[in-house]
């Protein structure tokens, strides 16, 4: 599942982008955005993230 | 349809007693997680199409993953974990029992509280004593009172009730790894001074206490347990290996009607299942517990071919062959080899990104077969290609794996598929990553196998042939190419004073003594592990991320950096090349400018070919440019690219 990026809460910090393994993400606007097409849903960045700005969108409800 | 495997493989391809149950086969599909059943425990159709897929392809038993026990999520290791400490859960349960009776396997269940691993959305995990861990996955551990332990006991009753009502088979309960079970069994974990503690058997009292009463609970249907064979805590206190096998002798006396045995905790310093493990390595463990037991003996761990179990099934060391990664790149595993198409099985390579999706609460990934946990999906292609719209004419340069994955799904689909690759070898860049280290050369699998896909899908090659703009331009002309993609991989910018992969790797050239690396990914890393494997350098490694090997799996990472420790190799991260010259590089680090002057510096970071881009962007209408011809990255992204694009032709 690719990452959401919430992008009030994003700082910039740029941390996402230096551990993304295929370097998809960049900073657009002053908020981190990932490149759907290069994104391969590993999760490092939703983990590395010191403000819980990513998260993976699992889906929880299977009633 | 030919059966000459069974010939080939008599002993896995004989029936199996388990209890009173008989399998038409010794393959067992072991349980394996996956984080495709939803948050909230409940299975999906995602899950029961991967479990279908793998009763279809042709295992005697197939296991679910481990379903959770208990109402309060200690035992949840992974986000996605299948649950079944309510009744609610057993019409979704039964789904996946039904399919699998469906193809006509035994179906097991298993229950798995994860104990040091679980807690995966709470702030601590159950263990028998407080035993601080260093991963930064696990929860902060609190002890057992004696009222828990009674709950874990009927909680595990309970669930192994809930499986017979769904229709399982079978049951199967886990103590590996450092999940609860086995935490109470380790002297490592396990300090209590009550009656769950002590001595061997006494650390054995949840493990006999759960056998039991799952026995009387659900009697009649086979009861097993997977236990750990050698923890390979020697380091930790852990229990030694006669005590292991020991508990296996305990578990049948406790009522087990079969063993599984496994080997290695995941604190474990030694590395178990990495490609760097011989095939075949861990058997004298089964072998051991083999000859203390009377009721079946399976092991799983890197037997990954079939001459291995069959040899030992027929030498008494085991009685089934398990297998996990190896089924989770292809499930149609079993029903390749009995019909003689081994050159068809899609290969694992033990890189292991399906375990480390899970500890990022991601579904599983497998860098061979893109189409996992899409298996229900016909737009993915996993039963059957559906047939292209129309039949088209297609150029690929390139014959590494992602050339190659194209062409096999292309031409599967019914296009006329030329391939060119100007080496006169197929392979691209795993011709160099499968020199890196030992076990490597199991990277060059998946090349073979997809050259078997394509020649079987009608594929042409054209061999020691570099494509052309030229000829391009002529086929244009000639009306003879509807497509071209591009899978020519990347280039190393070449220049006098700078050595490449190329030139290490394939020309042997020795470098002199101090080094510095240009770029720290997993390329920088796997020619430092090539130069220090047989010989001492100086190695100065400079990345710009903040990390070395970010694009690394964590279970060949850790191995590598051990590697660069021990051999004194200065990293500078964040740190960006500025110029080159004759034995000096000049970069910019976040404390400022540095200058080196190595003997030799090594260029280990890759870019597109842009050429063929400039070539080709105008003369077809139809350009593709995939795996590293794209941007440089890893053998997943290649293949995965490769699979995406054939489909899209």
């Amino acid at each position: 599942m690719i990452p959401v990026i919430d992008k009030d809460k994003c700082t910039a910090c740029r941390k996402c982008i230096e551990i993304c393994p295929p370097q998809a993400i960049s900073l657009k606007d002053d908020a981190a955005c990932i490149e759907a097409d290069l994104c391969e849903e590993c999760g490092f960045c939703a983990a590395e993230c010191p403000v819980n700005a990513i998260t993976i969108p699992f889906p929880i409800s299977g009633r | 349809m030919t059966n000459n495997g069974s010939e080939k493989y008599p002993n896995i391809f004989q029936s199996g007693r388990i209890g009173r149950l008989i399998s038409k086969n010794r393959i067992k599909y072991a349980a394996t997680e996956t984080n495709f059943p939803f948050g909230d425990g409940y299975v999906s159709d995602k899950e029961v199409a991967y479990m279908e897929a793998q009763a279809r392809g042709g295992a005697g038993i197939v296991t679910t993953q481990g379903a959770y026990p208990d109402k309060l999520g200690e035992g949840k290791g992974f986000k996605g974990s299948m649950a079944i400490y309510d009744d609610r859960f057993i019409p979704g349960l039964a789904r996946i029992a039904d399919v699998i009776r469906k193809h006509d396997a035994l179906s097991c269940l298993q229950i798995l509280h994860c104990g040091r691993e679980g807690g995966v959305e709470l702030d601590y995990c159950l263990m028998p004593s407080i035993v601080p861990q260093k991963l930064s996955y696990f929860k902060p551990p609190r002890e057992m009172t004696k009222d828990e332990i009674k709950q874990a006991i009927s909680d595990h009753i309970e669930a192994a009730r809930r499986a017979k009502d769904a229709g399982f088979d079978m049951v199967e309960l886990s103590g590996i790894v450092g999940y609860l079970i086995s935490t109470f069994i380790s002297r490592y974990t396990n300090k209590r001074t009550d009656e769950y503690g002590g001595d061997l058997r006494s650390r054995c009292r949840l493990m006999i206490e759960i056998i039991q009463g799952v026995k009387a609970r659900v009697g009649d249907i086979p009861v097993g347990i997977r236990l750990c064979g050698h923890e390979l805590l020697d380091d930790r206190g852990g229990n030694t290996m006669d005590e292991s096998i020991e508990t296996f002798r305990i578990a049948e006396e406790a009522g087990a009607d079969f063993l599984s045995v496994t080997v290695g905790w995941h604190e474990s310093s030694q590395s178990v299942i990495t490609r760097d493990v011989p095939m075949g390595h861990w058997l004298p463990v089964a072998e051991a517990v083999k000859k203390k037991v009377n009721i079946p003996v399976m092991m799983a761990f890197r037997q990954f071919f079939p001459h291995i179990p069959e040899k030992a099934i027929a030498g008494n060391r085991i009685d089934f062959w398990e297998l996990c990664r190896p089924m989770i790149a292809d499930p149609e595993l079993p029903v390749k080899i009995k019909e003689g198409r081994e050159n068809e099985i899609i290969p694992c390579v033990a890189c292991n990104l399906c375990f480390s999706r899970l500890y990022y609460h991601q579904p599983i990934m497998c860098t061979v077969r893109p189409n996992l946990g899409h298996e229900a999906e016909e737009d993915w292609g996993y039963y059957r290609f559906y047939p292209a719209k129309k039949n088209k004419k297609i150029i690929i340069i390139g014959g590494g794996p992602a050339g190659l994955q194209c062409a096999a799904v292309a031409a599967g689909r019914g296009h006329n598929v030329i391939l060119y690759e100007k080496k006169k070898e197929l392979g691209g860049s795993m011709l160099l990553a499968s020199k890196v280290d030992e076990g490597a050369i199991e990277l060059l699998r998946p090349v073979n196998t997809l050259e078997a896909l394509c020649r079987k899908a009608g594929v042409e090659f054209r061999l020691s042939k570099e494509y052309t703009g030229e000829m391009l331009e002529d086929m244009q002309k000639k009306k003879e190419v509807d497509a071209v993609v591009i899978a020519s991989g990347s280039v190393f910018k070449e220049s006098h004073n700078i050595l490449t992969p190329h030139n290490i790797i394939a020309e042997e050239k020795k470098p002199g003594r101090n080094i510095v690396i240009i770029g720290g990914s997993g390329t920088g890393l796997g020619i430092a592990v090539f130069l220090l494997r047989n010989n001492d350098y100086r190695i100065t490694i400079i990345e710009e991320g903040s990390k070395p090997g970010r694009d690394v799996n964590p279970f060949y990472l850790w191995q590598y950096m051990g590697l660069m420790k021990k051999k004194n190799v200065i990293f500078y991260t964040r740190s960006r090349v500025i110029e080159t010259g004759e034995k000096t590089v000049r970069f910019a680090c976040p404390k400022g400018e540095i200058v080196l002057n190595p003997d030799s510096i090594i260029m280990a970071r890759s870019e597109p070919n842009k050429a063929w881009h400039n070539a080709f962007i105008d003369i077809t209408p139809e350009v593709y440019f995939i795996g590293d011809a794209k941007k440089p990255r890893r053998l997943q992204n290649a293949i995965h690219d490769g699979y995406r694009t054939g489909m899209a032709l």
